[in-house]
Formats: structure tokens, C-alpha cells, sequence
């Protein structure tokens, strides 16, 4: 609340000016959607903000996979060329520069957003202007707009099958569940279908406790002793299910080893941990903790080795800002997304969205994640393996499990 | 635990396992323990690979009676699970330096296999061995401290054999009293009911939540109705235990409460000054206090270049470096922006903020946006359990120190220099100051450039505790000028007692209504105070309007 301030507003408008820097001024635009020249995608990744560490680097994955496109020849025998902005973790702006990216620059598609409120925001711009956004980030679910590729998973096939492990023998036997999140859609509606879950199973509501905190937020001293005081409580196993996203996750797991607390005292299962949140960090006291995505960069598979390989060069040869060794799932989503979008544009041998859009059925590949993933007719949800992490020394996540194949997305939840 | 085993030590012990069984193979034959069952190593291997679980839980029950060559084997092989370093291929290697060897002869072997990841529930069996070991083997004495530590969270996870074997072999008494109590402990559920009492009174002698909660669950138990003297013991355990246990979570709240008003504190300090002299609307305030955290980074990576030896003391070698290139930045951004604005005092509001955004971009270009690692000196990582379920932290501690530090200093600079004096004197009256000949601009400029240098140490406070990336600044910069407001502008005492009362209050709130109340509650008392009182807990005397 007290980031709600002048100097908040005052710094996304500027931001937006810088913004508007960096995209073409519309009086000079060409004819949108010319027959000839390149075709044009759009980014909207904030480099700046809470969430600038981990989302900027879409920016240059969306980059990197159009270069390789174009490298092969283009899509529909046209060049594709990136345009990246700086919505700078402000929400409206995401909506204000994917307007101004789908009216002035006609952009074939969107592809962006991290945290759901800025999809949220993002929703109502591409369904009136009838555009595309692919949208690289496991989410809450609950939604299903033809206008939005959801590359990653519904917590049905992500969350679910975590909690489950945490539940099973193998994981800890978990019977009690602190939820601590930011404060917004996605950890609230998670834990909504959780605590529904968990009904569900015949836990009971004193097995359970949820803590929100504001985006940003980073003095966790008292939280975690909370986290402590709930352990303590009798009724068995007590584990951690994290939902706060941006900077507060390296400043909640610094606090929670401070406090002498081991994964094998009360794990954490981080729901938007990455191993990007742990750059800096010393993992020792920390090893164990758990995360689920729909990639690991332990993934042992040859799609998974070129592209860290592509990624490394691909920093080094353009001077990207971001380690050349760590890749995240959102990362390799989005670039699975621009894939898909490039597909079905051949498939459809348009670039219109309607097109597009009817293309997507059927469409497969093997992505970094060594799990053939598809997309369906039925919505524009992508089938995808699931991974549990476990983090290790060097800041990294171990493989503990994995699914069998690609469970195919429940967009609803039936939990709440 | 073990990673703290360095290259060069894992190397060793590759070696020892080439050596021992030639130097100790004898002497082990002759040691103490009369029951020496030999271990079957290559079963241990192999199941570590197939079922680690089961495989643990045979090794920590042969502890009691493995030999002492045995027992190292056994270490060797649990660190090298627990650190990723077994490799399951066609015969179990273990990774040591630079190669690979043999698990069970220490020979050269194939590095190629999988290296098993262990799950939370073996992890845990794994730990309580690996402890267990490092008190049973020669380890060095932090090593034996965590062993504790970690044993003292489970102590029904090691065997009784295992643990007096321990006692014997523990070096000095303070240590063997610690494993006794663990032993002690771990006989809760025997037979004999005075080795039951004995586990009671042990029980509350570390009293905390986790204890108490032992000791409650006893109530339920037939003896407790049955045996008097039992259920005398457990009600004065229980009846000891909770007043510790309340009085620690009183102590762990205070503590909380401090640290953050510490770190509010250090963080409004600089900004008091220079909003109290020149009432300078410092927006680039949070910008220097990311500046003051870079600096130290780079005070580190100087330190690890040339002189290595030193790294664990660059956050005190930092101080006066962090200090005088934030103040000297304070006094550039003085000459080149702030000076020409004192007419306006609005426009400084708009100038600053536009340096922020500078500093911002300049920084994040230069280093890029993510978090910087710091190495986090013995000094200031982790914590120390004082009473119950009371843990000081030492990166607080560290945060409340260090204000204390700034605290005295600034006051000294304050009250006990000329420019001290003259400080106050222009931020009570310029016009006057000014014309019993002070020169005030001169003044400003030393002033902003002291604020900048607290803002920058607060920086190297804060680096320990936060995240440092460009926009570490941001964060704080509203907390400082609530603190600065509230505290009354530019009044040392009322920036001290304003970060002390929003950071108690803070705390108290939190757990009750939540951080995201906390920060709403708050922030409405204190425009509601701000009403009632409009210059602050202490003015300044000469600015009141």
C-alpha cells in the first residue's frame, strides 16, 4: 500500500516515456501490416521493476528464437522482427503498450506478461483488437480466451501433482500447509483451489494458514517466525507453499536459513522459484527446497543441450545482460511460444489471427524439455511435462520427478 | 555441511581411502569395540544407488559397532551422496578434486552413471547419519557444532549405541554433555520410568516450542495418570517450559522490531539531515543506498582479486571506501543539480527524482539487473539460539550494530564538531547563520555530502540482509521519508525514536492482521499522527512556521 505512492505513478509514466523511446514514433511507422516487408512480433517483458531480474530476459529469448527463425529463412518467407518494450512491472502499461503494439504497429502477435495481473490487464486489449498474446508463465488457470496461447501450465497439471508428491511418502508426508503469498490473483487463487484440494482429501481448515504480503515486499523476520510458531503446532508434517513472486523470493528463502530452518525441517515448495531467484544467493543452508515447472535446466535431453548452448551464444554474441548458464522455464516457454506461433503461420500461410488461431490443432514438437508438447483444437492451452525440483549447491534444481507424458491442461478447476 | 569440505580436503579424503586401509587396517582390527561387526561396504554402495532410504537406515544402526575404518568409509560415501558426488554406474565412484575413484578401493574409476538426487525423506535420514559421523570421525569443531545442531532437531533419528559411542569419543566435556543430553532425550520412550523423568527434566532444560510440545503430548500417556512421581516431573517440566517459551516469543518480537527500526533507521538517517538542512526533497535518496551497496561489491571483488586472504572482512574494510564515493557522489549532484534549485524547493523534488532514474539506468547498464552475490562473511551468517525458540540472527545483529555505529557518529559529527555547529545553525536560521558569517552554501554542500555518505553505508548495512540490484533503492526510499516525517525534519532523536515506533509496531501488527495491514495500519497512523502534530515528534526550533 505504501508503494501505491506519486513517485510509483510518476516512475511508470516516465518509464513509458522512456518506452515509447525505444518503439518507432507512430508518425514515422510504415503502413501497418505491409505484404512485403518484415512481419512484426511483439514483447512485453518488464526490465525494470520487482520483477525485472527473471522477466527481462524473455525480451531476448523472444529475440533469440526470431533470430533463428529468420536464420531459416523467415516465416511465410518474410523476416520477423522483435519489438521489445519496458511496461516496467507497472500493470496498466502493459495494456497501454499492447494496445499502441497491436493499433499502431499492427504486430501479428503479443508475447509477454509474467504475473497474472498483468495478463489480466493485457486480456481486454487483445480480445477488442482480436490479437494473439502467448503467455509463457504457469498460472492460476480459471481463464480461457481464444485470444490467449497459455504456453504453460494450469495448476490442474503443475500444482496439483506437486502438492500431491509432497503429500506422498516420497515427499514428506505433508499434513499441514502454510501458504504465503503476494498479494494478488495468482497466489490467491491458488491457494483458493488448494484449500479446496485439500477439502477435498479431508483436511481439515486448522491444517492450513494463509499470509499474503504487498509485491516488493522483503522484511521476512517476522513471517518466518510465524512459519516456526505453525510448525511447532502439533498434527503432523508442516511444509511451506510459496506463491510471493519478483525480488521477495530470494529475500523470504535468505531469511528462512537465517532462521536455521532446513528443507528437511519444513520444506518449501517455491510455486515461482527459479533458478534465477538464487543468482547471489548461497544455497547451502538451502538445499532441498522444492520447485514445479514444466522445465528444468537439469533436463538431460539433446533439445534441451542445444538450446542452453543457443542461449549462451546468443548472450555472448549480442552482450545480453543476463548470465549466459542459467535458463528458466518462462524462458523456454516463450521461445516454445514464438515456435508454435511461427508453426501455425505456415500451417495457416497467413499471418491474420483468425488464421493462425484455426492452425494450432495438432501442432507438436519436442521442446527443451525433452517432452513432445502439443496443442489441441479444443482451447489454445499447450500440453506439457511436469517437473518437481529439488535445489542443490550451485543454485540449481535436481530432478525429483517428472511426469510420464504431457497430462493434457484442465483450464477449470474444479477446486473452488 | 559437507560442501564446506573444499576440493583439496575431498582430495584428502580420497586418499585416506587409498591409505587406510593399509595404515589402519591393523590398528582398526585391534580397536575398542568387542562386537565389531565388519561392514558389508559394496551392499552399503550398491543400495545407496538402488534404495537409499532402507541403505541409511541400515548404516545409522550399525553405527553403535562399526569399526573405526568402517565409520570413515561411511562418512566418505554419505558426503558424497549428500553433495552429488556418489556416481552409480557400473561400480559406485565416488567424485573427488578433479577425478574420479572407487568407492570401496579408492582406485581410479569410470566417471560415467547417474549421480542419485535424494528426496526430502531421505535427505533427512541422511543428515542424522551424516551427523552422527562427523561426531564418530575426527571433523573440525564448527563441523561437530552443526552435527549437533542437526541432531538436536531429531534425536530419535540415531541410536542409543551410536550415541554414547559419540560421548566416549567427544573431545572435550562441554561437547559430551551436549550428547548426552541428546542421548538423554532420546530415551523418552524407554521403559524405566526414572530414565523417563531424566528425559523430562532434559527436555525442559531446552525449553521451546518443539519440547513443549513433547512434553504436552506425555500428558495422554498411562503414567502419567498412573505414577506420581512422573507426573509431578512432567507438570513442572511443562509449567518451566511455557514461561521460557513465552518469554523467548517476547524477546523474539522486541528483536524483530529493533532490527527493522534498525534497518530504518541507517536507511532515513542520511535523508533527515539533508531534508532538515535544506529541506531538499531527496528522491535519489534510495539510489544512494543502492550506490553504498555496489561500492562494497566491488570493495569485495577488489579484495578477492588482490588479497583473498581478506574477503570475510570486506564489509568492515568497505565502511570508510562506501562512505567517502557515496559522499563524494552526494557532493558532485550538489554542485551540478541541487545547488541551483535551493529557490525552488519543489523543483528538487523533479531534479532528484530525474538522478534516480540516471543513477538507475546507469548502474543497471553497467552491472545488469540481477542480484549481486555477496560472499556472506562466518560474521553474519545464520543464527544463534539465545533462549526457546528465540534465534538472533546475525545479519540483524550485524544491522543493529552498525546503526548504533552510524547512531553515535552522526551525533558526534552533530553536536561535537564545528561543522556540527554550523549545521545547526543553518538548519535553525539560514538568513542569521548566514549573516554571523557561515558559509551556507559551502555548509549545504559538506551536509548533502554527509547525508549521501549515510546513505551509502546504510547501503553496506542493508547488502547482507536484501537483495542488492538497481532497484534496490526504491524500496526504501518511502519507508525513510515516513521515518523522516514522523521523526520531525531533521531531528536525530525524532529519526531514531520514529524508525524504533514504526518498526515495534510493524512487527506487533503483522502477525495479527498481516504485512499487507501492517503496512496500511501503519501508514494511517501516522498521517492521523501527522494531523495532530505537523512538524513531527521533534522539531527543529527555528524552522517552525
Amino acid at each position: 500500500m505504501a508503494r501505491l505512492t506519486r513517485r510509483s505513478f510518476v516512475t511508470g509514466t516516465s518509464a513509458l516515456a522512456l518506452g515509447s523511446g525505444i518503439l518507432p514514433m507512430p508518425g514515422i511507422l510504415r503502413r501497418a501490416r505491409a505484404q512485403d516487408g518484415p512481419v512484426k512480433i511483439g514483447c512485453l517483458f518488464s526490465s525494470s521493476g520487482t520483477m525485472a531480474n527473471i522477466e527481462g530476459r524473455l525480451n531476448d529469448v523472444v529475440k533469440m528464437a526470431a533470430a533463428e527463425l529468420n536464420a531459416a529463412g523467415g516465416v511465410l518467407g518474410r523476416e520477423v522482427e522483435v519489438m521489445v518494450s519496458d511496461p516496467a512491472s507497472d500493470w496498466p502499461l502493459y495494456a497501454q503498450i499492447g494496445r499502441q503494439m497491436l493499433q499502431q504497429e499492427g504486430v501479428a502477435s503479443l508475447f509477454g506478461c509474467w504475473t497474472s495481473v498483468s495478463r489480466k490487464s493485457v486480456l481486454p486489449v487483445v480480445e477488442q483488437n482480436n490479437g494473439l498474446l502467448f503467455y509463457p508463465l504457469h498460472f492460476e488457470g480459471d481463464e480461457n480466451s481464444e485470444n490467449v496461447v497459455y504456453l504453460n501450465s494450469p495448476p490442474a497439471s503443475s500444482v496439483l501433482p506437486a502438492v500431491d508428491y509432497l503429500m506422498s511418502d516420497d515427499g514428506v508426508a505433508a499434513k499441514r500447509f502454510f501458504m504465503l503469498g503476494s498479494d494478488y490473483v495468482w497466489p490467491r487463487t491458488i491457494n483458493k483451489q488448494l484449500k479446496g484440494y485439500f477439502e477435498s482429501l479431508g483436511f481439515d481448515s486448522s491444517s492450513w494458514r494463509e499470509e499474503y504480503v504487498p509485491f516488493g515486499f522483503s522484511n521476512f523476520q517476522s513471517l518466518v517466525q510465524e512459519i516456526r510458531r505453525f510448525a511447532d503446532e502439533p498434527g503432523g508434517q508442516p511444509v511451506v507453499i510459496l506463491t510471493v513472486v519478483g525480488s521477495s523470493i530470494p529475500d523470504f528463502f535468505r531469511e528462512f536459513a537465517n532462521q536455521g530452518i532446513m528443507a528437511t525441517d519444513i520444506p518449501v515448495l517455491g510455486l515461482d522459484a527459479l533458478e534465477a531467484d538464487f543468482e547471489g544467493l548461497n544455497t547451502e543452508e538451502l538445499v532441498g527446497h522444492l520447485n514445479c515447472w514444466a522445465y528444468l535446466q537439469a533436463v538431460d535431453a539433446p533439445e534441451n543441450e542445444t538450446f542452453m548452448k543457443n542461449w549462451a551464444d546468443y548472450v555472448g554474441a549480442n552482450n545480453v545482460p543476463y548470465p549466459p548458464n542459467v535458463v528458466i522455464d518462462p524462458m523456454v516457454s516463450a521461445y516454445d511460444g514464438v515456435k508454435f506461433w511461427a508453426m501455425a503461420a505456415e500451417k495457416a500461410g497467413s499471418f491474420d489471427v483468425p488464421e493462425v488461431r484455426s492452425a494450432f490443432g495438432g501442432l507438436s514438437f519436442s521442446d527443451p524439455s525433452g517432452y513432445n508438447i502439443s496443442m489441441t483444437s479444443e482451447n489454445n492451452y499447450v500440453s506439457r511435462g511436469v517437473f518437481i525440483g529439488s535445489l542443490n549447491y550451485d543454485s540449481a534444481f535436481d530432478i525429483l520427478w517428472q511426469s510420464e507424458g504431457t497430462p493434457k491442461p484442465v483450464p477449470f478447476s474444479e477446486f473452488g | 555441511m559437507f560442501s564446506r569440505l573444499t576440493p583439496l580436503l575431498r582430495g584428502l579424503l580420497g586418499l585416506m581411502a587409498v591409505l587406510t586401509p593399509l595404515v589402519c587396517g591393523e590398528a582398526a582390527a585391534q580397536g575398542a569395540g568387542a562386537a565389531e561387526v565388519p561392514l558389508d561396504r559394496a551392499a552399503i554402495a550398491a543400495g545407496l544407488c538402488t534404495d537409499a532410504g532402507d541403505t541409511l537406515d541400515r548404516a545409522a544402526d550399525a553405527l553403535g559397532d562399526a569399526s573405526d575404518d568402517d565409520l570413515a568409509f561411511l562418512r566418505r560415501i554419505t558426503d558424497a551422496l549428500m553433495g552429488r558426488n556418489l556416481v552409480c554406474g557400473e561400480t559406485v565412484a565416488i567424485k573427488s578434486g578433479g577425478g574420479t575413484v572407487d568407492a570401496l578401493t579408492g582406485a581410479p574409476a569410470d566417471a560415467s552413471g547417474k549421480t542419485p538426487v535424494l528426496n526430502l525423506r531421505n535427505r533427512a535420514s541422511a543428515e542424522n547419519l551424516g551427523a552422527a559421523l562427523t561426531l564418530l570421525t575426527p571433523s573440525s569443531a564448527s563441523d561437530r557444532d552443526r552435527a549437533l545442531r542437526v541432531l538436536a532437531r531429531r534425536p530419535q533419528g540415531v541410536s542409543a549405541a551410536a550415541l554414547a559411542r559419540a560421548a566416549e569419543a567427544a573431545l572435550d566435556d562441554a561437547s559430551r554433555a551436549a550428547i548426552e543430553e541428546l542421548a538423554v532425550v532420546a530415551s523418552l520412550a524407554s521403559e524405566d520410568v526414572s530414565e523417563r523423568i531424566a528425559a523430562v527434566e532434559a527436555l525442559a532444560r531446552t525449553p521451546n516450542r518443539r519440547n513443549l510440545g513433547r512434553l504436552e503430548a506425555l500428558k495422554g500417556e498411562p503414567a502419567y495418570e498412573g505414577d506420581t512421581a512422573f507426573r509431578d516431573a512432567v507438570d513442572a517440566a511443562i509449567g518451566e517450559a511455557s514461561t521460557w517459551v513465552r518469554i523467548a516469543d517476547a524477546l523474539s518480537v522486541l528483536f524483530s522490531g529493533l532490527s527493522y527500526a534498525s534497518i530504518l533507521f541507517i536507511a532515513a538517517v542520511g535523508l533527515a539531515i539533508v531534508f532538515g538542512l535544506m529541506g531538499v526533497i531527496n528522491l535519489a535518496h534510495g539510489e544512494f543506498i543502492m550506490i553504498g551497496a555496489y561500492v562494497t561489491f566491488m570493495v569485495q571483488e577488489v579484495l578477492r582479486a588482490l588479497a583473498p586472504a581478506l574477503v570475510d572482512w570486506y564489509l568492515i574494510l568497505a565502511i570508510p571506501f562506501t562512505f567517502l564515493v557515496t559522499a563524494a557522489i552526494g557532493v558532485a549532484i550538489e554542485l551540478l543539480v541541487v545547488r541551483h534549485l535551493y529557490r525552488r524547493p519543489l523543483m528538487t523534488l523533479l531534479a532528484t527524482w530525474a538522478v534516480s532514474l540516471f543513477l538507475v539506468n546507469i548502474v543497471r547498464v553497467t552491472f545488469g539487473t540481477q542480484n549481486l552475490a555477496f560472499a556472506t562473511p562466518s560474521y553474519i551468517s545464520g543464527g544463534f539460539t539465545l533462549i526457546g525458540d528465540f534465534i538472533v540472527t546475525q545479519n540483524r545483529l550485524f544491522a543493529i550494530v552498525f546503526a548504533l555505529v552510524v547512531l553515535a557518529a552522526t551525533w558526534l559529527i552533530l553536536k561535537k564538531t564545528p561543522f556540527g555547529l554550523n549545521v545547526r545553525a543553518v538548519t535553525q536560521n539560514r538568513e542569521m547563520a548566514s549573516a554571523i558569517g557561515i558559509a551556507t552554501r559551502r555548509v549545504d554542500m559538506l551536509a548533502f555530502g554527509l547525508g549521501s555518505g549515510l546513505a551509502g553505508l546504510a547501503g553496506l548495512a542493508l547488502a547482507p540482509i536484501y537483495n542488492v540490484n538497481p532497484l534496490m533503492g526504491t524500496n526504501f526510499i518511502i519507508e525513510s521519508f515516513m521515518v523522516v516525517v514522523l521523526g520531525g525534519v531533521g531531528s536525530l532523536a525524532g529519526t531514531l525514536i520514529a524508525a524504533l515506533g514504526i518498526g515495534q509496531i510493524n512487527v506487533l501488527i503483522e502477525p495479527i492482521w498481516g504485512a499487507v495491514a501492517a503496512k496500511v495500519i501503519v501508514l494511517l497512523l501516522i498521517i492521523a499522527f501527522i494531523q495532530r502534530r505537523p512538524e513531527g515528534l521533534f522539531a527543529a526550533p527555528g524552522r517552525r512556521k
